[in-house]
């Protein structure tokens, strides 16, 4: 009927007020609800341990006593952590922490201020660096196309030049006849081998 | 281990964070940009640092956002409205974590402190229920008196034969 674990027992004991009464129960231990009870067990009635009289009051005096004591202490023990929990959040050092707190956090704040600005001029700057550099670039470039344009513009008037000089002997109508006489006159022979170095090595005769 | 650097996702890597906020910050706002020489080390520090600083504060919401504004910064949200604002273009990632922790994050004695009292109320020489003690009775350490629950005690330890002793020596 009883089970023992671990050190919690399972007990089902009703005192009633009168104590010298019947006690018409039994704990549901090994047997289910509908099971009759054993034969050996049949007309047992159960009574409780006598209670000696003057003991019961000796006894209930100490009880009384020994749990107002115990009463008093636990509510004693209670009290004491609420008060350190009230003394931790609204106490005198709690407001001094507080103000301490609120002193380093604005210095902090102060300090980060003070790095933004610094990045500020650092950033400004860097871009005004940078605008630089892009106007001397386009400035550059703006002379860079210049420059090529007039090596373009010089490059056609050496070529303007080059054809002058070559019109020059150019057959035209007037000369076409002296020309003619003159090719004539001097035939060209184009058969012609030259060796590695680029000099004429040998002729043919022309005929 | 899959993925890059996985490093970052071992419980070592997260337990070495050194950066706890103070119980004022609640929300966390990184904004930096994915390309861009400037906002290296804002990527670092999102891609090393977030994950340990995410791991020692679970009750700090953070928030990246990505290609939204020219430079990078941090942006923290406290309790009482204030919004503090970090500039971070062109940091190092270490530099960002430690500015951080300076002006946000609690400090080496606070910690400690912090630490001792727990120790103080988790003593672990109390006994009493598993919720708030390591044990409940000296028969659950190793080498004391087992628990008479399980093996009965040898007569001399019981109190009734004790007793008995006792009152046949009187």
């Amino acid at each position: 009927m009883f089970q023992v674990i671990g050190g919690r027992s399972v007990q089902a004991v009703r005192l009633l007020a009168p104590r010298s009464a019947v006690l018409v129960e039994a704990v549901r231990g090994r047997k289910s609800r509908n099971d009759p009870v054993a034969k050996s067990k049949e007309g047992r009635i159960k009574v409780p341990p006598p209670v000696d009289p003057v003991e019961m009051v000796v006894l209930k005096e100490r009880y009384s006593e020994y749990e107002l004591i115990m009463r008093a202490l636990r509510l004693e023990f209670k009290e004491e952590v609420l008060r350190k929990k009230y003394e931790k959040e609204t106490g005198s050092e709690a407001e001094q922490r507080v103000r301490q707190e609120k002193e380093e956090h604005r210095a902090l704040m102060d300090w980060n201020d003070q790095e933004n600005l610094q990045m500020l001029k650092a950033r400004i700057l860097r871009i005004q660096k940078e605008e630089e550099e892009a106007q001397s670039k386009t400035v550059e470039a703006a002379i860079q196309r210049e420059e090529e344009l007039q090596e373009f513009i010089r490059q056609k008037e050496k070529e303007i030049l080059q054809l002058q000089e070559e019109a020059k002997n150019f057959i035209t109508l007037e000369n076409l006849d002296q020309r003619i006489e003159e090719a004539l006159d001097n035939p060209k022979n184009y058969n012609f081998a030259i060796d590695k170095e680029g000099s004429v090595v040998k002729r043919t005769v022309l005929q | 281990m899959k993925g890059r650097y996985p490093i970052r996702r071992t419980l070592e890597y997260l337990q070495k964070g050194d950066i706890i906020f103070k119980s004022k910050v609640k929300i966390m706002t990184v904004n930096y940009n994915t390309h861009g020489e400037l906002s290296e080390g804002a990527r670092k520090f999102v891609f090393f640092n977030i994950p340990q600083i995410q791991y020692k504060n679970p009750w700090v919401q953070i928030m990246m956002f990505k290609n939204m504004t020219p430079s990078p910064f941090l942006k923290f949200y406290l309790d009482d409205g204030e919004q503090v604002l970090v500039d971070v273009e062109g940091k190092d990632y270490k530099r960002i974590s430690q500015h951080v922790k300076k002006i946000l994050g609690k400090s080496e004695e606070v910690l400690q402190a912090e630490v001792q009292a727990k120790m103080q109320a988790s003593n672990p020489a109390n006994f009493g229920p598993k919720k708030y003690c390591l044990r409940e009775c000296i028969c659950e350490v190793e080498g004391q008196v087992p628990c008479p629950s399980t093996t009965p005690l040898p007569k001399e330890m019981t109190g009734k034969y004790r007793a008995k002793m006792a009152e046949s020596q009187e």
